[in-house]
């Protein structure tokens, strides 16, 4: 096999191969050996990753008992059909709807307060960036079960406020905020930002014709990561959903397992893919972003250095 | 493009900066406002109840938190989350240098990479069901081992044992590692490793004297980062185990209301050491990170 056959569509610019790391040839006249460890690491890693799946996929689709499972039962009785027998569930679709509603909410109401703070920064305050950034790490030093806990106790204060289950929303968008923030910083990072608005500002836009007209068509890209990384975080939230005792998509996973197994492994499963899609997704724009930035910084190179030459 | 013209031509504000630099502070006020209406107020008053007891305000419930019992569920979850993180970054760094130096399939840096953007943010239910589904009592492996002659449950493990919570656990640490150790192997210059060479050095010496000083506090930031995310996962062990040993869900049984009333504030007394164990590692990682960055231009 040489190496120009294989390929794929997710890498075909040799630019972003690897720099730093030292060529195996320099000094080596036994590469060959020297790639042993490795590639043992790389088949070991392969293994762990997949194994586990494999086995999920196994009792959500195969109806077999593991006792019977053997070389002759190995193929028998696999069905797509418990993946969907959740659906004729309709505590099911009450805990879907809730999930949905909370990513919903929660998307929004990140994009309404994160926007503004991080266009405001980048503009105004860049002195008090790392201050922003060390502060949306903060929803890791008080995880989840510390959170719940603390939700708990302000409960009796706020009744009006934390009897619905809608509440859960900003302490949603607090969880999700380290993801969040840093799509949208990464998005504020590759684009001209302050030429952008005064562009806008100078043809006579307001601000909120510059963010709705200007800046979210040039922030797309980072908005609808940090929406699917929040959808994500969301419709997968057990923590402080069980542990305040709201019916939405992840506890009742739980519950249909020890209900009926096979339908709730295979709705983890689901879950599981649509959660993946997301995050590949996200990774498929992103790179996708970064890969015209740098093909655009290169073409307004070149124009700007022929516009040096050719004056109008 | 006129974008470059534009930037040449000059920006239109910073004709008075002074006046405007006055009131741009107004602008982040809503985000702290709601940071701290739903991240510290709920954080000060589990504080607040974990030293307010029923006989004022006292630290007993804090010493109780970390005593007997208590103590060994600290001291349990500190080992496995030491242990987890450990194996991450091994592994995690071993995988991300073979994924960086390979030639031979192209595709492979680049799903290593997608691949580990994916699984070091899996955890939650469905993560605990594939172990469940492959080292469960019932679990594929465990009737593979079983027919092969070794017995899994024979001994004393179970996925929620320190063994079994390093294997689950490692399923999102190593991608994690992944990501943070491949930049820091991209800052490693070939021209460094030459040097080293034309100085008379072998790889033993480049790595020792170069390679992992360099790589130092991107594997420290990275340990840490690791402790923090096995230490405080929920859901997971939720589902593994009912293991009590493990804070996080000692947590959870007091807030469930699972034991006595009258032991509530030690409830709220271990959420409270989590935070301060959370504080220390993840502060610590910010000081690693900023260390880390600085090969990483």
């Amino acid at each position: 096999m040489t190496d120009q056959v294989v390929h794929d569509s997710l890498d075909q610019d040799p630019p972003t191969a690897p720099t730093g790391m030292a060529p195996p040839s320099v000094g080596r006249p036994n590469a060959r050996f020297a790639r042993l460890v490795p590639n043992t690491v790389l088949i070991v890693a392969a293994l762990f990753f997949t194994l586990p799946l494999l086995a999920l996929a196994r009792f959500a689709l195969q109806n077999v008992p593991t006792i019977l499972l053997g070389w002759s039962t190995l193929f028998d009785k696999w069905s797509l059909e418990p993946m969907g027998r959740a659906f004729s569930d309709d505590v099911f679709w009450a805990s879907l709807r809730l999930s949905l509603k909370l990513a919903f909410g929660t998307v929004l109401l990140t994009m309404l307060l994160l926007l503004p703070t991080a266009i405001w920064v980048h503009l105004r305050l860049p002195r008090m960036r790392p201050v922003i950034e060390f502060v949306t790490v903060l929803p890791y030093m008080i995880p989840a079960i510390a959170l719940v806990a603390g939700i708990k106790l302000i409960k009796p204060h706020a009744r009006w406020f934390l009897n619905s289950d809608m509440s859960l929303i900003p302490f949603y968008v607090v969880l999700a905020l380290p993801f969040t923030y840093r799509s949208i910083d990464a998005g504020l990072r590759a684009i001209d930002l302050r030429t952008l608005v005064d562009a806008s500002r100078s043809l006579g836009s307001g601000w909120l014709g510059t963010i709705r007209r200007v800046l979210i068509p040039n922030l797309r890209t980072a908005i609808i990561s940090a929406s699917f990384l929040t959808a994500a975080v969301v419709m997968g939230e057990y923590t402080i959903a069980r542990l305040l005792l709201i019916d939405s998509l992840a506890p009742y996973q739980r519950i249909l397992v020890g209900r009926d197994s096979q339908a709730g492994y295979g709705l983890n499963l689901l879950a599981l893919l649509a959660t993946t899609s997301l995050f590949v997704v996200v990774s498929v724009l992103t790179k996708k972003r970064d890969r015209k930035r740098k093909s655009f910084a290169y073409a307004a190179a070149k124009q700007a250095s022929s516009q040096e030459h050719h004056p109008e | 493009m006129t974008e470059t013209l534009v930037v040449k031509g000059g920006r239109t504000d910073g004709a008075s900066p002074s006046a405007r630099r006055n009131f741009a502070w107004i602008g982040v006020v809503p985000f702290f406002a709601f940071l701290f209406l739903f991240l510290i107020v709920p954080a000060i008053s589990v504080f607040w109840n974990a030293f307010d007891t029923d006989k004022g305000f006292s630290v007993s419930a804090m010493k109780e938190a970390i005593s007997g019992q208590n103590r060994d569920a600290f001291w349990f979850s500190v080992r496995f989350s030491a242990g987890s993180a450990a194996v991450g970054v091994i592994f995690g760094t071993l995988l991300a240098y073979a994924a960086a130096t390979a030639t031979r399939p192209r595709w492979l840096r680049s799903t290593v990479t997608s691949f580990s953007g994916v699984a070091a943010n899996m955890g939650g239910l469905p993560l605990a069901f594939m172990f469940l589904a492959l080292l469960g009592r019932q679990g594929l492996l465990t009737k593979v081992l079983s027919a092969a002659g070794l017995d899994l449950y024979g001994g004393d493990f179970e996925l929620g044992s320190e063994l079994g919570l390093i294997s689950v656990y490692s399923y999102f640490n190593i991608p994690l590692m992944v990501l943070i150790t491949l930049p820091a192997l991209d800052g490693l210059k070939p021209a460094w490793r030459e040097a080293c060479a034309n100085l008379g050095g072998t790889s033993f010496t480049y790595w020792w004297r170069v390679g992992l000083p360099v790589l130092a506090p991107s594997l420290l930031g990275g340990f840490l980062l690791l402790f923090a995310n096995s230490f405080s996962a929920y859901a997971t062990a939720a589902v593994l185990t009912q293991n009590s040993m493990i804070v996080s869900q000692r947590i959870g049984f007091f807030l469930g209301g699972d034991v006595s009333i009258g032991e509530n504030a030690v409830g709220f007394s271990l959420a409270a050491w989590m935070i301060i164990i959370m504080a220390i590692s993840m502060g610590l990682y910010w000081i690693a990170r900023r260390r880390a960055e600085r090969w990483q231009s």
